[in-house]
């Protein structure tokens, strides 16, 4: 398997909007409006601001349950998850397998690897 | 003048065994550790990957303690910017408590740390072809 690129850097915040707000004004990052909004299934609200070839995307937890409100209770605010994209999910999602890694099952493009096979690294593939 | 990044320039991974968290990451992602060297005035180790204009960067001790586990964690980001001096001025002139801009570890860049208000993400700024590069004619 190869990993091509850093597609995005999962950051959580208390309040997406002021954080969006903050990035833009003080950093010149500009949303892409595109892309975002409530994902109910996950109980989050997200944002995109790209950034040359990769994209920076903010999470809001909406619930109580689930890793990114987990995070937010633990930790507060910062940086939640890597995600890099590869070509192809399926295989790659066999190759880190087949390596004793323990992933889980690929959903539209995107499989999740569990902390315990990364060193506690919470890490994305997704497949573009 | 507003910092306007270019791209991100690299992300850290710190751990407490730095040789470790690397060889996984490229023995199972093919992400290939480029180079090595340890961090000037300090034992730690640095190892770097790259994935296009993205540097990995594996920060930490070279090894992990006898009898610790091997722990990591995403940290923060450096993004690149054109002009740091002009970047750090603006964002004081906003409130931010942003560091001098220092000598990086990459040939002829400075970065500079943004200390708060990033929404707890580690921020740092860096500019390439900011300072002569030690050797070149």
């Amino acid at each position: 398997m190869k990993a091509k690129r850093i597609d995005h850097i999962g950051i959580v915040v208390k309040d997406l909007d002021a954080a969006i707000a903050t990035y833009a004004r003080n950093f010149a990052f500009s949303r892409d409006t595109a892309r975002g909004g409530e994902v109910p299934a996950l109980g989050i609200k997200n944002a995109f601001m790209p950034v040359g070839g990769s994209d920076l995307e903010f999470i809001e937890p909406t619930s109580d349950s689930g890793p990114v409100a987990q995070f937010a209770k633990d930790r507060g605010e910062g940086t939640f998850m890597l995600s890099i994209e590869v070509e192809n999910i399926d295989a790659a999602v066999s190759h880190l397998r087949g390596l004793g890694a323990r992933v889980g099952d690929p959903v539209n493009g995107v499989a999740f690897v569990s902390m315990k096979s990364t060193h506690g690294v919470n890490l994305q593939l997704v497949q573009r | 003048m507003a910092v306007n990044p270019t791209h991100i320039d690299h992300i850290v991974i710190s751990s407490n065994d730095s040789s470790t968290v690397a060889k996984t990451f490229q023995d199972n992602l093919g992400i290939e550790i480029k180079r090595k060297m340890i961090r000037p005035g300090t034992s730690a180790q640095l190892a770097f990957a790259k994935l296009r204009e993205v540097i990995l960067e594996f920060a930490g001790p070279p090894e992990v303690k006898p009898g610790e586990e091997v722990k990591a964690k995403l940290w923060g980001m450096v993004v690149a910017v054109d002009d740091i001096d002009a970047s750090v001025a603006d964002l004081r002139e906003k409130g931010y408590v942003v560091g001098d801009p220092t000598k990086a570890v990459q040939p002829g860049a400075e970065i500079a740390t943004v200390k708060g208000g990033t929404s707890g993400v580690p921020f740092a700024m860096i500019q390439y072809n900011a300072l002569p590069i030690e050797g070149a004619q």
